[in-house]
């Protein structure tokens, strides 16, 4: 009998080999079609079990148990299947044991020894199919269920590994201890298998399944979170669109400020370095050094390479005439500089009451930043502030200029 | 060289947001209670105290709070709400942005990188985005006048890193990552809404909604 099973197992197991193209193939891209498959092949593998038609004129898929072997021998991740049937594998315990148990008071030790190792080969599938759950659980947690794609998907895949996890859970509440030590009865091995072992494996199998629950929990909340934060800026947007002339409340104003807002005001200014301290003094070189290097070197590179013939003669007498209104776009470049913020050329000229009007110093402010060094302009950004002319299409009327640091 | 300690301090009352990305010893040293205690008894002085927003377990993110409320300090507060709320709009909107170009589910938080190159090839490529990007800039955070997708980008990064939104590790890669101050950005919003009973979240899902149907 044994010997027959064990040949037929055999061929079997070659019969899978000798395919393993198409049913790889199949396992992959989910099914297979008719024509992929020579009609001799195609007969032997339905007739084996190994692949089947779900309905007529469907293509063929494989069978449930081959796949759950490929599954679990490459720990795929689509792997979503968890057995939570602890009915009816208790059922079996217990039938089995009182087979055994009848076996063993007839005396008949072999038939006992039999229903004995079937009984082992069940309780230890059980608790492996358990475990098994479990791994299948952890894998999907691991890699945050990065099989399917969006956050949604995301959030429903939790939630049915939770259920499954509650499944799983209330199957193993199912398990009483006190009726199946009362099956075992007095029976040293039997209890051994029925109460000992099985105690160890739910044991374990409980612990590990609250910790995933816990973790199921928590991503869940993450997933909610990012979900919801999402749905907070995109609403907020929304919001705006609706409610153009929205304006936030003054909730800085109130008698009772809440933390979020209460944000105290920077109060460290930089301090200054003391000029006598001989231990700052290579630090204090260095400085300096960088601030010699912001000044032009290559033009004295290039006045050596461009050197002119040197004639002496009577240089022509001119005027340096000293420009008021140069002065003070020059002082406001500086103001600039020294706050390190935009500055509208207007108002700097309000706040400094200078006499000439609007249109003639702007046209100073212009010319002073076209009149920079390149390398000095590009330190500088100028906007211009105005309008399209109404009538005249190209041109464009400035009100005021703003500046500032780049 | 100063301590932990006093980096800590100097850093609180410079205004920054201490969070893990940004200054990971200060923020490991501030997750300490006995170490917080005595940071806060310190700018106790000061009238000041530490403040934490997140709840997370490594989301925290903490900032220097004023410890009594006078006249000026209200005031200081006043300004400071006006100022993130008139920013509020133009960071929401980039961060939409950003979210739609890389096509991701989740915006930016706290610690994920954005890959300016990335982005910009996906920007340039898209006019939808170009214009919102050219919305963006006209905003008076950004105030940018150039007109190419590369200067806008490069100016908005720039003056992100400016404001702490983000930072850059590396400065010879385009590789930026987000802060905490980002994060404290969220919770503004939805203390908004909490305040105002906006629903800002149902006014998102039921959009969402209308678009499927």
């Amino acid at each position: 009998m044994s010997d027959h099973l064990k040949q037929a197992g055999l061929s079997f197991l070659r019969q899978l080999a000798r395919h393993a193209e198409p049913i790889m193939e199949a396992y992959l891209a989910g099914s297979i079609a008719d024509q992929a498959l020579e009609s001799g092949v195609r007969e032997r593998l339905l007739k084996d079990g190994i692949l089947y038609r779900p309905e007529p004129g469907a293509d063929l898929h494989l069978r449930r148990v081959v796949r759950a072997l490929l599954e679990e021998a490459l720990r795929d991740d689509r792997n979503r299947r968890i057995d939570a049937n602890t009915g009816s594998a208790l059922a079996t315990f217990k039938t089995l044991a009182d087979h055994y148990k009848e076996a063993h008071h007839q005396g008949d030790y072999a038939a006992a020894e039999a229903y004995l190792g079937d009984l082992k080969e069940h309780v230890y599938a059980f608790g492996e199919t358990l475990s098994h759950g479990i791994r299948v659980l952890w894998s999907r947690i691991n890699n945050e269920f990065g099989y399917v794609g969006t956050l949604d998907a995301k959030i429903r895949e939790n939630e049915l590994a939770q259920s499954q996890v509650s499944e799983l859970l209330a199957g193993l509440e199912l398990v009483s201890f006190e009726v199946l030590a009362e099956s075992a009865g007095d029976l040293r091995e039997l209890r051994h298998l029925l109460v000992t072992n099985l105690q160890r494996t739910i044991g374990s199998c409980a612990q590990e399944l609250s910790i995933v629950q816990g973790r199921l929990l928590e991503l869940l909340g993450r997933f909610r979170e990012i979900r919801g934060r999402t749905r907070l800026i995109k609403g907020w947007l929304l919001h705006l669109t609706q409610h153009p002339e929205y304006q936030v409340g003054p909730h800085a104003a109130g008698s009772a400020i809440p933390a979020l807002v209460n944000r105290a005001a920077p109060a460290l200014a930089p301090a200054s370095l003391s000029l006598h301290d001989p231990t700052q003094e290579a630090v204090l070189l260095a400085l300096l050094a960088q601030v010699r290097s912001l000044h032009p070197r290559e033009s004295r590179v290039q006045a050596l390479a461009e050197a002119p013939a040197l004639t002496l003669t009577v240089p022509d007498d001119f005027e340096v005439r000293s420009s008021t209104t140069r002065a003070a776009v020059a002082a406001y470049f500086c103001e600039v500089i020294d706050s390190g913020e935009a500055l509208s050329a207007l108002d700097y000229r309000d706040s400094r009451s200078l006499p000439w009007d609007a249109e003639s110093w702007l046209y100073q402010v212009l010319g002073g930043y076209e009149g920079l060094p390149e390398e000095q302009k590009r330190h500088f950004e100028l906007e211009t502030i105005g309008e399209v002319h109404p009538l005249y299409s190209g041109n464009f009327i400035i009100r005021d200029l703003r500046l500032w640091l780049v | 060289m100063l301590s932990t300690k006093g980096q800590v301090i100097e850093r609180l009352l410079g205004g920054a947001f201490i969070c893990r990305t940004r200054y990971e010893d200060s923020w490991r040293f501030l997750r300490i209670p006995a170490n917080r205690e005595q940071v806060d008894a310190y700018l106790g002085q000061l009238n000041r105290l530490v403040v934490t927003i997140g709840t997370g377990p490594d989301t925290e993110v903490f900032f220097c709070g004023y410890r009594t409320l006078g006249d000026a300090e209200r005031k200081k507060l006043s300004e400071q709400f006006r100022d993130i709320c008139q920013a509020l709009t133009p960071l929401v909107e980039w961060l939409v942005l950003v979210q739609d170009a890389a096509g991701q589910d989740a915006p930016l938080t706290e610690g994920m990188p954005v890959r300016l190159n990335e982005l910009q090839t996906v920007i340039e490529d898209t006019p939808a985005f170009r214009e919102q990007l050219g919305h963006i800039c006209r905003y008076s955070l950004f105030k940018s006048t150039r007109v190419d997708v590369d200067g806008q980008i490069k100016l908005i990064f720039k003056r992100l890193c400016d404001l702490g939104y983000l930072i850059r590790p590396n400065t010879e890669k385009q590789i930026y990552l987000a802060t905490g101050k980002l994060d404290y950005l969220y919770e503004v919003i939805r203390f908004i809404d909490d305040a105002e009973g906006l629903n800002l979240d149902g006014q998102a899902e039921s959009a969402i909604q209308g678009q499927l149907l």
